[in-house]
């Protein structure tokens, strides 16, 4: 099996020059021509070992371009359209006014009356008027549980990103409990309007209405604020709830992150 | 250079290892040895003794690498970044009479061009409901917006700006190129997305429900990603804080699969028969926590505007 082995790398690399026992070859081989054969395996060869700088170039291509230019000679660009230094100096005073005024432009972008802004990575909360902040403390929001039901619905419990408004404010909310919550727990889903369905005190002293069935509620489970464990709610401390209810009125802005 | 690399050859051969290897009794190192003996040995030796095979293997080992230096490395570093670059609305030295502008008054132009650039970018982003970025490296600043609103402001620790870019503000172009603002076109990175769990109904939450006292698992990912623009911009984000032990392997991945992506890229470039485009990159470093809130936020397609 050995010799078979030997005998094909041979038959490949040494079929012009037999070595001889101790691994050498014959005096004579570097006085002959070279065999075209032989110089075809020598290139096949020489590539085959050149590809691996080949891809290293290739790899590292990002950290030779700034080597490159490094050295690499600058182009000149196209002349300034302004005649002398006064006409260039009056077009400076034009421009910062511009700048200035686009600043402002984006500034008023931001709300004066109150509004929420609300953190899902770090489930933290702000309450905002313009650049101050009115209040600040810790929120729950979506737990990114994915929950698959056996009959194929499944459900996403992540807060939605984005620009929300205060659709409905509630005092004692009464929670409607969706399907997933009969899921989540193991029991047979009741029909639409069972009372079975209804369960209050669970959200809170209040609830602010963002839309698709997301609401800004209290909680029971105050341990958990901080961490991301709702059902794409978003939960607040009793105090903190209290302060953002007073604050938000119908049509305020919620930003969520 | 053929020499020199033969006698390392030859001396690696006779080296210990090699020697015990040679020597062991088992058939595996055995063969080997011989393979090396009756193969490679005289192969070398004959190319080594004959001058023409010699200017072969060394002329055809190095084409390889030479092509595609020339290929991804020069001709894209010649070629501009970007379409818009040819744009003639750049800011130069000299006015149109050829008469010599002062350099500060110059300097202040370009510098208001880029920041026009900027706000502009951030008021047109402003239009869109969904969530972008603007990234202020003069005030070493990383906010996100919602409709012209900052959500989240992050400071900058550290960044560094590619040579190109540097080259761009020599220049005076950067303004045609930050004009418009950018959009994110991928990313890469080395924390998922959204980090979703499965959890099957009622299996799993009665379970959940049973060790309710269960400490929620706590996110310890590392964060590092790349977020590649259109217009060849390239940012990489790192964060401050030093490696985890398990972070350091994530970290290696994610630097590979970034080189096979770059590497990708040109591929497709030569296929096509296209001079490959270099990259435009800027990377900052942020804390971990301001990382991972800005990468989770930002969706396919966000809008960035960049000041420089």
């Amino acid at each position: 099996m050995e010799d078979l082995q030997e005998n094909s790398h041979r038959s490949f690399f040494s079929d012009d020059a037999e070595p001889q026992a101790n691994g050498l070859l014959p005096e004579t081989i570097a006085a002959k021509p070279t065999p075209a054969k032989f110089v075809r395996k020598v290139a096949i060869v020489s590539i085959a070992l050149g590809l691996a700088p080949a891809v290293l170039t290739l790899l590292a291509a990002p950290f030779l371009w700034e080597m490159v230019f490094a050295v690499w000679p600058h182009s000149s660009a196209p002349a300034l359209p302004y005649a002398n230094a006064q006409k260039l100096q009056r077009e400076i005073r034009a421009l910062d006014r511009f700048v200035v005024n686009l600043q402002n432009r984006f500034k008023w972008l931001t709300p004066r009356e109150p509004y929420l802004i609300v953190n899902t990575s770090a489930n933290q909360f702000f309450l905002k008027s313009a650049d101050k902040i009115l209040h600040q403390g810790m929120c729950s929001t979506g737990s990114y549980v994915l929950l698959k039901a056996s009959d194929d619905r499944q459900w996403e419990f992540v807060t939605p990103r984005g620009r929300f408004r205060i659709l409905g404010k509630r005092v004692a909310p009464v929670w409607t409990k969706p399907d997933w919550a009969f899921v989540e727990e193991g029991l047979p889903i009741p029909p639409p309007h069972s009372p079975q369905r209804y369960e209050a005190g669970v959200l809170g002293e209040y609830a602010l209405e963002l839309g698709d069935g997301y609401l800004i509620h209290g909680t029971l489970y105050k341990r958990m604020l901080g961490m991301p464990v709702t059902h794409g709610c978003v939960r607040l401390g009793d105090e903190e709830l209290r302060i953002v209810y007073r604050n938000l009125q119908l049509g305020s802005k919620v930003f969520i992150y | 250079m053929f020499t020199a690399i033969y006698n390392w050859a030859q001396k690696f051969l006779s080296t210990k290892p090699v020697r015990w290897l040679r020597d062991r009794s088992s058939a595996a190192p055995r063969r080997i040895s011989g393979w090396v003996a009756n193969v490679v040995r005289p192969f070398f030796e004959q190319v080594r003794q004959q001058r023409q095979t010699r200017m072969i293997f060394l002329t055809a080992m190095i084409l390889p690498a030479s092509v595609m230096f020339v290929l991804t490395v020069l001709l894209p570093a010649g070629r501009a970044p970007f379409d818009e670059i040819t744009n003639p609305n750049t800011v130069n030295a000299v006015a149109q009479n050829g008469e010599a502008l002062p350099p500060e008054l110059v300097e202040k132009y370009a510098a208001l061009k880029v920041d026009e650039a900027y706000w502009q970018a951030r008021l047109k982003l402003a239009k869109s409901d969904a969530i972008q970025l603007a990234i202020d490296l003069r005030d070493s600043v990383v906010s996100l917006d919602i409709r012209g609103v900052p959500v989240h402001q992050a400071k900058i620790h550290k960044f560094k700006i590619s040579r190109a870019v540097k080259r761009l503000r020599s220049e005076r172009r950067l303004h045609s190129w930050l004009t418009n603002g950018f959009t994110l076109q991928k990313e890469l990175a080395t924390l998922p997305k959204a980090p979703i769990r499965i959890k099957e109904a009622p299996r799993d939450t009665i379970e959940a429900s049973e060790t309710s006292g269960e400490e929620l698992e706590i996110e310890t990912h590392d964060v590092h990603f790349t977020w590649h623009f259109d217009r060849q911009l390239t940012v990489f984000v790192e964060q401050v804080q030093m490696p985890s032990f398990t972070g350091i392997f994530s970290k290696g991945w994610y630097n590979f699969r970034r080189s096979l992506g770059g590497a990708g890229e040109a591929i497709l470039s030569l296929v096509q028969l296209k001079i490959p485009r270099h990259r435009l990159w800027i990377e900052l470093e942020l804390s971990r926590d301001d990382a991972k809130a800005i990468y989770r936020a930002l969706p396919k397609h966000a809008g960035l505007a960049l000041r420089l």
